[in-house]
C-alpha cells in the first residue's frame, strides 16, 4: 500500500507541473462552464473545457473539468478527465480523475485511475 | 471449507499453512507454487505463485510474481500480478503498476497506477450506466450472505 501511495503522488506532480508550463508557453483554448456546443473542436496544443460538447474533440493535451459533458469521440495524447463522457476515448496518456463518469470505449497506452471515479467502458491497451 | 483447500494444496503450502495460526483464515501461495482449484472461505489471500481456478476471500493479494486465471471475488483486492479471467470486488479494488489484467472487471471503488495494463470490459456496481442486467447483483449478493455464515459456525 505504501509503495503504491508513492507512486501516486508522483503521476499528479507530473500532471501539474505540465499544466503550468501550457498555461504559459502554449496556444491555450478555454471553455467555460455555460458554453454548450454541437460540432466538433479541434485545437493543436491545449485544451480547457468546462461547458456540453455534442460531438468529437481532438486535440494534443484535453483537460475536461467537472463540469463538463461530452457526447461524442475524444482524440488527445494527454488527456485529463474530471467531467462526464459518453463516447470513445483514444488517448497515449489517460488521467481519469474521482469525479469523472465515463461510458464507451477507452484505447490508451497509460493509464491512472483515481479513486471514485465511475466507469462501464471496454479498455483496449496498446503499447 | 479448509479440507477443500487442503485438498488442493501442495507440500509446499501445507509447510506454510503449520507455520501459520491456523485460526487466522490465511492462504498464501509463494512464489514457485503451482496451485489449480477453489479457495473458499478464507479471509486473507497472498498469491505469489500461479493459480488458476477460483478465489473466493475477502481480501485478495495478488504479488508482482503472482499469475491467476479464473475469477476472483471479495471486497478488498490488491492486483500487482498477471490476472486472466474475472475481478469481482465489493469494496477497494487497487490495480498496481506493474499488473497486466485481462478479463472483466467489476467493482465499487477502483483505483489504477500510472503503467498498469488494462484490458477488456470495466463495470461499475450499482450505475446507472451499467451493462449488467439487474439479475445480476441479486445472485452475488445471495452468494456473499451465504459466505459469512459459513465463517462464523467454522468459529
Amino acid at each position: 500500500m505504501s509503495i503504491f501511495g508513492s507512486n501516486e503522488k508522483k503521476v499528479e506532480e507530473k500532471t501539474t507541473f505540465n499544466f503550468d508550463i501550457d498555461r504559459e508557453n502554449i496556444n491555450h483554448s478555454n471553455l467555460a462552464k455555460d458554453i454548450k456546443i454541437h460540432g466538433s473542436i479541434e485545437a493543436k496544443d491545449y485544451i480547457d473545457f468546462d461547458g456540453h460538447i455534442t460531438g468529437t474533440v481532438k486535440s494534443s493535451t484535453i483537460h475536461l473539468k467537472p463540469n463538463s459533458y461530452v457526447k461524442g469521440n475524444i482524440t488527445g495524447d494527454t488527456i485529463t478527465i474530471e467531467g462526464e463522457v459518453d463516447g470513445d476515448i483514444h488517448a497515449k496518456d489517460l488521467h481519469i480523475k474521482s469525479t469523472a463518469k465515463i461510458k464507451g470505449n477507452i484505447r490508451y497506452n497509460n493509464i491512472d485511475i483515481q479513486n471514485g471515479s465511475i466507469i462501464n467502458a471496454e479498455f483496449f491497451y496498446s503499447s | 471449507m479448509n479440507s477443500e483447500e487442503n485438498k488442493n494444496s501442495n507440500r509446499d503450502e501445507e509447510l506454510v499453512q503449520e507455520y501459520v495460526d491456523n485460526d487466522s483464515k490465511t492462504v498464501n501461495v509463494g512464489a514457485g507454487v503451482r496451485i489449480e482449484g477453489r479457495i473458499d472461505g478464507a479471509e486473507v489471500s497472498d498469491i505469489s505463485g500461479t493459480m488458476s481456478g477460483t478465489i473466493n476471500s475477502s481480501n485478495i493479494n495478488l504479488k508482482s510474481s503472482g499469475i491467476f486465471n479464473g475469477d476472483m471475488s471479495g471486497s478488498d483486492i490488491t492486483i500487482s500480478g498477471n490476472v486472466e479471467g474475472d475481478i469481482n470486488s465489493d469494496q477497494y479494488l487497487i490495480v498496481n503498476q506493474s499488473a497486466n489484467i485481462k478479463g472483466t472487471i467489476e467493482y465499487s471503488s477502483l483505483q489504477v497506477s500510472y503503467g498498469a495494463k488494462i484490458q477488456g470490459i470495466i463495470r461499475h456496481k450499482g450505475s446507472v450506466h451499467s451493462y449488467t442486467p439487474n439479475l445480476d447483483p441479486i445472485e452475488k449478493e445471495d452468494k456473499f450472505e451465504n459466505q459469512p455464515n459459513d465463517v462464523e459456525e467454522d468459529v
